[in-house]
């Protein structure tokens, strides 16, 4: 009977100990639960608020699997570099289902297959109609370079400053490409921080920009009404992403897998002979690789992570990076305005920081609270397009410079 | 043609070292510099490819002209009973014909409840302000972007 019972207590004594409970109410237990707490906000962010649902939600959730205790799903341990190098074939051996998933960002397919299908959606008229937007959202990049020296000066190392200098740019996709490639693991800043930061404050556009909007801008000049833009060719169409391709890989060839990907999907939509390519990309490949990209960099975000004091500084960072990026853009828009004898409305240069189409969205509703007869969407499209291209330019620099 | 190397050697900054002022400032300026560089090439392969494609259309155009004139000479569809063709006096340059209609279909509904019937005497182009659209493209506009 005593065997019986002695067999009973240990049998449940083993579950107890194998239990994510009892490593949740364990030492250091109390760090998954905040964090477990922490992608409850980002869930009801998504939910609730709508903040950027489509990769908030899938982050979040990430969040809360890879802190459930023993549950296994991602492995930190396995993604350090030793001698240079991931060991993938551990990785495949030990790897939970989150460690196979994130083996698509880590060997950077996720990000451009991204690019493709937002290349897919993207009509790139505005920008070949008004060539001049392409300066603003290089202007706008200033936020990441300006980023850098603050990142710096903190006492960051140039993977940490290149990484957390990136959320300036204002594209996911594009700070997950470069976090990924710059940090090497087991330090205390890593991609699902940096891709935190910037969906966060991505979502955030609406309420960042219009008070740096209106304090750098008078109201003369957010009232200037720009010129209709000049029809542009289905061949100029056609010609742009080919050109644009070719020129910045040759220029900056650590930016061609963004670019290359982001122009190939704009052909596609361009050519009008392709779609079915069309719909697979823009619909059903871009949603998959959505829920892998954002489930795994979620799970990326381990309690240890998250709750130090360098993450607050990534977050500290990231508000400031975006907000460069805005000023950067407008005070160039405002030289434009000089220029051009004020025919160029500065609003449109915030538009430069990318984040696809909100930034340009809050150009137009900053210039319609100015004047309600003033459109400026169309016009904000340009540097808002221009800018993820600026973007993909300003990473493949960052990855050009920093080993 | 990389021409990060060629500013700099390759892989200048160690990923895992602190940066030193020097660091910091070389990579800010060559950073926006590049970026700028690129786009300013962008920029100039645009203009140069947009006038050619300007270039070419004037030819386009005047083949068209003959084409979007003939139907102005249309006198305005009916809308209403009480809609005659309009005088169009001073004659718009475009084919405003539907537009009338609809004009005269909108105040034919307003008059068909107290039993009178109007009809269009002239129909005069009012300032468009400074956006260069005309009130159909403004509304238009406004439609479409309303909801951001």
């Amino acid at each position: 009977m005593q065997g019986v019972i002695d067999f009973f207590t240990n049998t449940l004594g083993g579950l107890w100990s194998d239990s994510g409970l009892h490593a949740l109410f364990g030492e250091g237990g109390w760090k998954n639960l905040i964090m477990i707490l922490v992608s409850f906000v980002f869930m009801y962010l998504a939910i609730a608020k709508g903040f950027e649902p489509l990769l908030l939600l899938p982050i979040s959730f990430g969040m809360l699997l890879t802190n459930l205790p023993m549950a296994g799903l991602y492995h930190p341990d396995l993604w350090v570099l030793v001698d240079g190098h991931v060991n993938y074939g551990e990785v495949l051996k030990e790897g939970g289902l989150l460690d196979i998933l994130y083996l698509g960002v880590k060997l950077q397919i996720y990000p451009p297959l991204i690019f493709l299908g937002i290349g897919c959606m993207t009509d790139f008229s505005p920008l070949i109609a008004n060539p001049k937007s392409f300066l603003l959202g290089a202007a706008a990049q200033g936020g990441i370079f300006f980023t850098f020296v603050v990142a710096g000066l903190l006492g960051f190392t140039a993977a940490e400053a290149g990484s957390i200098a990136i959320i300036g740019g204002a594209d996911g996709p594009t700070a997950i490409y470069v976090s990924t490639r710059l940090l090497t693991g087991g330090g205390a800043i890593t991609t699902g921080n940096i891709a935190l930061a910037a969906y966060t404050y991505m979502a955030l556009v609406p309420i960042i920009q219009p008070p740096i909007m209106k304090a750098l801008t008078t109201k003369k000049e957010r009232a200037v009404k720009m010129e209709q833009l000049r029809t542009v060719s289905k061949t100029e169409k056609i010609i742009f992403p080919i050109a644009v391709t070719i020129i910045v890989s040759l220029l900056v060839p650590s930016a061609a897998p963004l670019v290359g990907m982001l122009m190939f999907g704009n052909l596609l939509k361009e050519s009008g002979v392709a779609a079915r390519l069309i719909d697979t990309a823009q619909n059903a490949l871009m949603n998959i690789i959505t829920i892998f990209l954002g489930v795994s960099v979620g799970a990326t975000t381990k309690a240890d992570q998250i709750i130090n004091l360098k993450f607050g500084g990534v977050m500290l960072l990231g508000v400031i990076a975006f907000s460069l990026g805005t000023a950067c853009g407008l005070l160039f828009g405002k030289i434009m305005y000089k220029v051009t004898g004020g025919k160029v409305n500065p609003l449109i240069g915030s538009a430069g920081v990318s984040a696809v189409p909100m930034a340009a969205r809050i150009s137009q509703k900053v210039g319609a609270e100015t004047d309600p007869t003033n459109f400026l969407l169309m016009h904000a499209m340009g540097p808002n397009v221009a800018g993820v291209i600026g973007s993909a330019v300003a990473a493949g620099v960052l990855l050009s410079v920093i080993g | 043609m990389n021409i990060i190397p060629i500013i700099l050697a390759d892989k200048v900054l160690k990923g895992t070292e602190k940066l030193d002022g020097t660091q910091i400032t070389a990579m800010t300026i060559i950073g926006l510099s590049v970026v700028f560089f690129a786009l300013l090439i962008l920029v100039i392969f645009l203009y140069t490819s947009g006038s050619f494609f300007k270039a070419a259309k004037p030819g386009q155009k005047q083949a068209e002209k003959p084409k979007a004139a003939a139907p102005a000479a249309k006198p305005a569809p009916k809308a209403a009973p009480a809609a005659k063709p309009a005088p169009a006096a001073p004659a718009p340059a475009e084919d405003d014909s539907e537009v009338i209609a609809v004009i005269m279909a909108a105040i034919s509904a307003m008059g068909a409840a107290d039993g009178k019937q109007y009809r269009i005497k002239s129909v005069r182009p009012v300032a468009r302000g400074g956006s260069g659209r005309s009130a159909w493209a403004q509304a238009g506009i406004a439609d479409l972007t309303r909801p951001f």
